[in-house]
Parts: structure tokens; C-alpha cells; sequence
């Protein structure tokens, strides 16, 4: 592949702006990232827990489905009619038997199979109904994660995971969970703004830490050789939970201490637990400057009527796009989007000293995993730095 | 209070409300609220499928008065600011017990960015607990705004 007339500056610790704006790097994150050899986080199976369930996604920009099939099995298909690419399901979430296009009523069913195509007694002789079989997705899970990639030479999903793999039982517990619901918004950012969050700027941007003098304990940072950053952090009960008339907000109810533990995965997505909340978020680069966030939310299986309610008013209030200690990530990411419409490059100060590779662990409040995951970005989309 | 003027005062509540919202009067939106209030703003499609996660929970008077210090306090400065203009329009008002009527309302938000584009921000409606005291004023003992928009055009600073 030609190399793109993009200027990357030779020192690790820097960025060009433009990398935010250009279309031609859109087109190709579609092409190496999206539907290349990365793992990407499509749902958890208990947004789908029945045979008959699905669940609508994208996969970059290309529909996808989830479907929970008969023989219990979640697959995962580009939502495209494999006769003329009509979208099969319209609905983010649903439930349905079979699956049949409107347009020529093919029908499938939920394992993806291709039952009856009306006039098939007139199609060519070469046509064999299991070549139009729904076209899958390899996908694998983790923890009730389902991941997919749409390439054969992504590595295996444990592997990509790497260091991160001990985080998901953190997260995530035995996995049996239940889902609370969503939250969806649209950030006017690029999403590679919107992954590009750190540990520096949280007690600073973020106001309620200070008002509650509520700071991070002892943590450890990871990053990975696939671009991945984890926190697993303990957090200090608030001192000063005054500032709320209903502190609750911010207690940890769940038996444990309370926590903060962020998997962070390239390019994306992320799967964390803030004190009770326990919330994935899922990402569509709709196009160079749309970034579309779902966050799900979920309780435990095991959770009784007082446990469920608490991590329901703790989720819908604390870290979600309209969240007491989350609303002004939102706000940075559209500024940066705007005045990263200036030439020139950034670069990374917080934690930066010699060149280091991942996997290797780095400062819990600094920015140096950032550049990290930039170079494995970098190597992924063969873009060449300029040379010293 | 005679039956006949409770629409006018439930009306008087909703313009109370939505002008307390456009003109960022956060005690005055406060005080549409009666002790017990509670506010809630969901999405359709979690109310459609009895998912229960909000986007505002405010289930108490004290996360009424915390929703204010958020807005007030804790982002104030950072978000990127937009005006609002509610419009409502009121379908239903029923008796619902002792000065209680359940009310249910259409209504839009439009907002205008710091760029100076307006556009709109949320559409849906609202279901209401009114409580209608004898002296003819109205406050809600429950609000919930559910919106048909289920990814907002950005993140939600102002309660709709
Ligand atoms: S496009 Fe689906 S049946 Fe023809
Ligand atoms: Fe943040």
C-alpha cells in the first residue's frame, strides 16, 4: 500500500493534528482497522440472552447483527442480505424467529442459514442455497464479551487481550450479568479523540473530584503490545461526600473495596467498573468528525432489589455522557475535534522520558501510554514517521 | 381546587417549568418540584423494552438539589454551552387520586450552539405526576421526559 502523504513527526511523543481530520486516514482506519485484523467488542451476551435475541451494530461503518441462535450459539453476520445487500434488521434490539428480507422474502434462520429464496426454480442451475448462507463474522468471547473481527489473521482473542485478561474478572465477575440499559450519544469528534483519554487530566478536568477531595489510591497502569491500556486502581472513600445531598453517588456498596478498573481496548471500546457501575461502551466512527457512543449498563445476576437499585441510580448519574464525573470528557473531545483544526502537532509531556515499548507498566496520572497506543496505530495503518 | 381550572394550573406549571429551563433558572426549576419530586429523563427505547438505566435519574428531592450543584458547580466552564427553547403541548390530564392528575405532554427542545446553528436537541414526552394544591397551584411530585431521541445530537448539560 502506498504510503499516505501524511507528515508524522519522528519523535514518539508527538502527533500531527491533521491525523484527527483527514479523510484518506478514515478510509484506510475503515479498511486496516475496522475490518482488519483487530478484535472488536460487539455486545455482551446478556444483551442477548434468549435463542431468537439480536442485537444491531456496526463494525466501523458496516451493519452488523448478533443473533442468539436456536441452537443457543451467539453468531455474528454483516446485517446485509446476501441477494441484493438489502439491511436485514432495522432495530437496535429484538427478538424474532427467523430472519426474512422484506425485499424478495428470503428467509434465514437464526443460526444464519438460508431456508427458501420464492423463485428459485427460476435462478441459474449454478445457484446452491448454502453459498447464501448469511455472510458470519469469526467472533470469539471473553467474560460474555463477543468479539468479531472480519479478518483471518487476526491473532487469538486471548492473545490480543494479553496482560489485560486478568481485568475481565474484575470487571465483570463470573460474567453473569443482567442489563440496566443504555445511554447513546453523538460526539462531533473523531474517535480517535474519543480513545484518546488518560489518567493526567481526570483530577483536573473533572471538577467533582476536587469539590469531594476524592483522589485515586495506589493503581497500576498497563499498556500492550496491541495498542491496549488497563487501570486497576483502588479509590479512596470520599472524604468530603458533603458536596452531595445523596452520597450514594459515590459509595461502594457491592462488599468490595471500591475501585476503578478500566480496560481500555484499541481502537475503541471499553469495559470498566467504577465503583458499582459496571458499564461496556461500544463505538461507531460514523466518519471523520461523528463519533457515535453507546454505553451499556449492567448489574449481577445475584444482585438482590436493594444492590439493583443502587447500581441503577449510581449508572444512570455517574459516568455516562451526561455524568457528574464524565459530562466534561464529552466537552474535551468536541474541542479537541475543533481546535485540532490547527496546523502543526501535539506532543505528550505527563510521564515521558526514554523511549519504552509495551507491554510495560506507566504512571497512573500521566499521558505516556498514549503515544503507545499512537505507534501501534501507526504500524497498523503503515504510515511512516518522518526521519531526525 | 374546582376541577374546571386545574388544566389552566397544570399549564401554568409547564410554562413555569420550561421557561425556568430556557432561562437557566435552576431554583425556579427547582421550586416546579413539590418534597417528594423526582425527575427522570430516559430514553425511549429503554422504557420500550422496561429497561430501567435513565439519563437523569433524580429520584429525590436531594438529587434535584445535586442536578442543580452539577450544572452550577461541577461543570460549569467546561462544557461547550447551548441555549434551549422548550415547546409543549399538552394531550392528556386526568384525575388520578386527591389533587393528583396525571398529565401527558408532547414536546421539542431546540438548541442553539455557540457557532449560532439551532437545531433540534430532543423530541418526546413527558409523563407526569401533577399535584394541584387548594389554592390553586401546581407542582410536579413526578416528571419523567422520555426521549424518542435515543442518541442525542450531543451530551445533555440541562435537565428537558
Ligand atoms: S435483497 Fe434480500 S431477498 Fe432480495
Ligand atoms: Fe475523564
Amino acid at each position: 500500500m502506498s504510503n499516505l502523504a501524511i507528515r508524522w513527526p519522528a519523535n514518539q511523543a508527538e502527533l500531527p493534528k491533521a491525523a484527527f481530520h483527514r479523510e484518506d486516514l478514515f478510509q484506510r482506519e475503515i479498511e486496516r482497522i475496522f475490518l482488519g485484523p483487530e478484535w472488536h467488542p460487539v455486545a455482551h451476551r446478556a444483551e442477548l440472552p434468549k435463542p431468537g435475541d439480536f442485537k444491531t451494530f456496526r463494525l466501523g461503518t458496516a451493519p452488523i447483527i448478533a443473533i442468539h441462535g436456536e441452537d443457543g450459539k451467539i453468531r455474528v453476520f454483516f446485517n446485509s442480505c446476501t441477494h441484493r445487500g438489502t439491511q436485514l434488521q432495522t432495530q437496535a434490539r429484538g427478538h424474532a424467529k427467523e430472519v426474512e428480507c422484506p425485499y424478495h422474502r428470503w428467509l434465514f434462520n437464526t443460526c444464519g442459514d438460508l431456508l427458501a429464496a420464492p423463485g428459485s426454480e427460476s435462478f441459474p442451475e449454478s445457484f446452491r442455497k448454502q453459498d447464501y448462507n448469511l455472510r458470519e463474522l469469526r467472533s470469539s468471547d471473553y467474560y460474555g464479551v463477543i468479539f468479531v473481527t472480519a479478518s483471518p489473521a487476526a491473532p487469538a482473542l486471548e492473545d490480543y487481550l494479553g496482560e489485560l485478561k486478568p481485568l475481565f474478572a474484575k470487571v465483570l465477575g463470573d460474567s453473569r450479568l443482567t442489563l440496566l440499559g443504555y445511554q447513546k450519544v453523538m460526539f462531533s469528534s473523531n474517535w480517535k479523540e474519543y480513545n484518546d483519554n488518560e489518567g493526567y487530566h481526570a483530577p483536573l478536568l473533572h471538577r467533582a473530584f476536587r469539590l469531594l477531595k476524592w483522589q485515586a489510591g495506589k493503581g497500576t497502569q498497563r499498556a500492550t503490545e496491541y495498542g491496549h491500556v488497563g487501570l486497576d486502581a483502588e479509590l479512596q472513600s470520599v472524604p468530603n461526600s458533603d458536596f452531595l445531598n445523596d452520597p450514594s453517588l459515590v459509595q461502594c456498596r457491592d462488599g468490595t473495596a471500591p475501585k476503578s478498573v478500566i480496560i481500555a481496548l484499541f481502537p475503541l471500546a471499553t469495559v470498566l467498573k467504577h465503583i458499582d457501575v459496571i458499564n461496556i461502551r461500544l463505538v461507531i466512527p460514523h466518519s471523520v468528525d461523528e463519533t457515535e457512543v453507546h454505553y451499556a449498563y449492567f448489574a449481577h445476576q445475584d444482585d438482590d432489589s436493594a444492590m439493583l437499585r443502587h447500581r441503577l441510580r449510581q449508572s444512570s448519574n455517574l459516568l455516562g455522557p451526561s455524568g457528574f464525573v464524565s459530562l466534561e470528557d464529552g466537552a474535551v473531545f468536541n474541542r479537541i475535534h475543533q481546535g485540532s483544526m490547527t496546523p502543526g502537532n501535539v506532543r505528550y509531556q505527563k510521564g515521558i522520558g526514554a523511549p519504552i515499548a509495551p507491554p510495560c507498566i506507566v504512571g497512573q496520572n500521566d499521558e505516556s501510554a498514549n503515544p503507545l497506543r499512537w505507534e501501534y496505530y501507526r504500524k497498523v495503518m503503515e504510515i511512516e514517521r518522518e526521519r531526525l | 381546587m374546582n376541577g374546571s381550572n386545574v388544566p389552566a394550573a397544570v399549564d401554568a406549571l409547564q410554562s413555569r417549568y420550561i421557561s425556568s429551563l430556557d432561562r437557566r433558572d435552576f431554583d425556579a426549576w427547582l421550586g416546579c418540584f413539590d418534597e417528594q419530586g423526582s425527575y427522570i429523563c430516559i430514553s425511549r427505547e429503554n422504557e420500550e423494552q422496561s429497561l430501567p438505566l435513565a439519563i437523569m435519574m433524580d429520584d429525590s428531592r436531594e438529587r434535584l438539589k445535586d442536578r442543580v450543584s452539577y450544572i452550577t458547580q461541577v461543570w460549569a466552564g467546561t462544557f461547550e454551552d447551548y441555549w434551549t427553547r422548550h415547546f409543549v403541548q399538552r394531550l392528556e390530564c386526568t384525575p388520578n387520586g386527591a389533587d393528583s392528575y396525571l398529565v401527558v405532554s408532547n414536546f421539542t427542545v431546540f438548541y442553539t450552539s455557540a457557532r449560532g446553528g439551532s437545531e433540534i436537541l430532543v423530541a418526546g414526552c413527558y409523563a407526569d405526576q401533577v399535584i394541584v394544591g387548594a389554592d390553586g397551584t401546581a407542582k410536579f411530585r413526578a416528571k419523567k421526559a422520555v426521549l424518542d431521541t435515543t442518541t442525542t445530537p450531543r451530551y445533555l448539560v440541562y435537565p428537558v
